[in-house]
């Protein structure tokens, strides 16, 4: 070991840097009054009555050290005088939370409704043939609208939750909207586990066609033919497609389900800050999903002909499927199994 | 009428769990909930301090803020009250709570059924009509509209635990810290009456007398 030091060129250095450590570590009285005038122990304070009496710093700085302590009272950190966190949580949800949110989500909105005004809705550029060709197996798209109706139900109620008080209650009155976020909370607690369900088999049952591929680059290269207006030969689905599956089904959909499922259920014993965390995660992930998911719902409903009736029926025309997924058909017509 | 306060005097307080007891009784709150309750620091050597504990009233309230259907609201007094047929039991106002005021009858159950939001009403009641069945059964019993002050601070045998107008208490406290020259701290005044919203607040008042 010694060796190893003397060897190495920085030896000097952290020798000299030993010392004064050393140095440091040999000066206890100026570290010992040091402490006591910054600690927060039983001693500290016994210590301080002596000097001065009717001084409780130390307790003081015990109880802002959000610590639990002593007490008969049996409750989730009842031992906990002040937890300072509380406040930080609230300036961040009630503050950036709240605004930027909904000033994404109805930024999203509307720019998705206004390029439909403008480019409007993507038509077959071919005519039909009459022969369909199977996109989707039972499994699949029983899959996809269990996780579609459970998000849409989520989504729904935790937008009230957050926006409700600003948006529903001075329409409504706040009885009513009490009388909705009810229900609203009952939905959301108990739908959440159940979209996590549907979540994980949809991770499982698309991640295979969805790993990245070289044709990706060229879907990359000319931004998915969305400007010009030319498709982009892609396998079963484009790089568009598993941009959703990863950041937005994958990374967002786990982070939210995670993050629900602390707060829905606290007889984990999760503190108060955990909680907090989890809420804030919860809430920034679910709405950035929510701002994806009306890109996603645009292209499978009104925003392309045909794909809405690919997950409904789980069949789609062969004009279709040489137009959007040209490789996909290739390899759909040349009798393999459409897989990459 | 003035602004109400509690105000716990650590160099009195004795753990006795008084006000614990006396705050159950008189609002024959659920089990599981307490309405107040006492923490001891470094308990049993030198140096013991105590503090009974609930709801502050805070003048700029994080519950009240964050409540997703807005059930709380302020009295003239400055007490802060909620409407249990509001509460949607989701625990924002818990989350948010410097002090762990709000309570659920249910504790901390599974799918979040908490059930409604319970904490300290400084025995002013709720929404509900003055002085009635419903209103008792909700939220206790109404003593400030009979012209009496909080139960626990009317029964604490040392009078470490102060309620009442916010002057009052702290002229008490005041001549207490003169008397004993020591033992200064309002414990908590900063966190529920202190920052910037209660300078805002008093400068508002001040303005609105002129």
């Amino acid at each position: 070991m010694k060796a190893f030091f003397m060897r190495r060129p920085g030896g000097a250095l952290l020798a000299v840097l030993l010392l004064v450590l050393t140095l440091f570590a040999s000066a206890p009285p100026v570290r010992a009054a040091d402490h006591a005038h910054t600690g927060s122990t039983a001693a500290d304070q016994a210590e301080r009555q002596q000097e001065r009496p009717g001084n409780n710093a130390p307790v003081w700085r015990a109880v802002r050290s959000g610590e639990a302590h002593f007490t008969t009272v049996r409750g989730p950190e009842a031992g906990v005088l002040i937890q300072a966190e509380g406040n930080s949580w609230r300036h961040l949800r009630n503050g950036p939370i709240t605004v930027y949110g909904g000033a994404l989500l109805i930024a999203m909105a509307s720019a998705i409704a206004l390029f439909w005004l403008v480019k409007g809705t993507m038509k077959l550029h071919g005519a039909r043939t009459g022969r369909t060709m199977k996109r989707f197996s039972g499994f699949e798209r029983f899959v996809h609208w269990g996780t579609a109706l459970s998000f849409l139900l989520l989504a729904v109620t935790g937008v009230a939750i957050l926006f409700g008080k600003h948006v529903l209650a001075p329409i409504l009155g706040s009885d009513f909207l009490a009388l909705l976020l009810t229900a609203g909370k009952l939905i959301h607690n108990y739908v959440g586990p159940v979209f996590g369900v549907f979540l994980l088999l949809m991770i499982l049952t698309f991640l295979r066609d969805n790993v990245w591929q070289a044709c990706d680059a060229i879907w990359i290269r000319r931004a998915g033919g969305l400007l010009d207006g030319n498709h982009v030969p892609s396998s079963r689905f484009n790089f568009g497609e598993k941009t959703w599956f990863w950041l937005g089904v994958t990374f967002l959909g786990l982070a939210v389900a995670i993050s629900g499922l602390v707060m829905d259920f606290p007889n984990y014993g999760w503190t108060r800050g955990e909680m907090q965390i989890a809420n804030i995660v919860h809430a920034v992930g679910a709405i950035v999903l929510l701002a994806l998911s009306f890109g996603h719902i645009y292209m499978g409903t009104v925003g392309v002909e045909g794909a809405y009736e690919s997950m409904k029926t789980g069949y789609v025309d062969e004009t279709w499927a040489k137009e959007h997924h040209a490789i996909w058909y290739e390899d759909v017509k040349a009798g393999k199994s459409g897989h990459p | 009428m003035g602004r109400m306060k509690f105000l716990c005097d650590a160099e009195r307080c004795i753990e006795c769990n008084g006000c614990v007891t006396a705050c159950k009784n008189e609002h024959e709150v659920p089990w599981g909930v307490n309405r107040r309750r006492v923490v001891t620091m470094n308990d049993g050597v030198p140096g013991e301090r105590s503090i009974s504990v609930a709801c502050m009233h805070c003048s700029d309230a994080p519950c009240m803020a964050v409540c997703p259907t807005n059930c709380f609201y302020k009295t003239e007094e400055g007490v802060v009250l909620h409407d249990k047929d509001q509460c949607i039991g989701c625990g924002y106002c818990f989350y948010a709570c410097p002090f762990g005021a709000p309570q659920f009858p249910n504790g901390p159950a599974a799918f979040g059924a908490r059930g409604k939001m319970d904490k300290c009403t400084f025995c002013a009641g709720g929404p509900e009509e003055t002085g009635s069945q419903a209103e008792y059964e909700k939220y206790g019993s109404n003593r400030l509209a009979q012209g009496k002050l909080p139960l626990c601070a009317e029964m604490c045998s040392t009078k470490a635990l102060l309620a009442g107008d916010a002057n009052v208490v702290a002229d008490i406290f005041r001549e207490r810290v003169l008397r004993r020259g020591g033992g200064t701290d309002a414990w908590g005044w900063q966190t529920a009456y202190g920052g910037g919203e209660q300078k805002r607040e008093q400068k508002r008042e001040r303005e609105g007398q002129k």
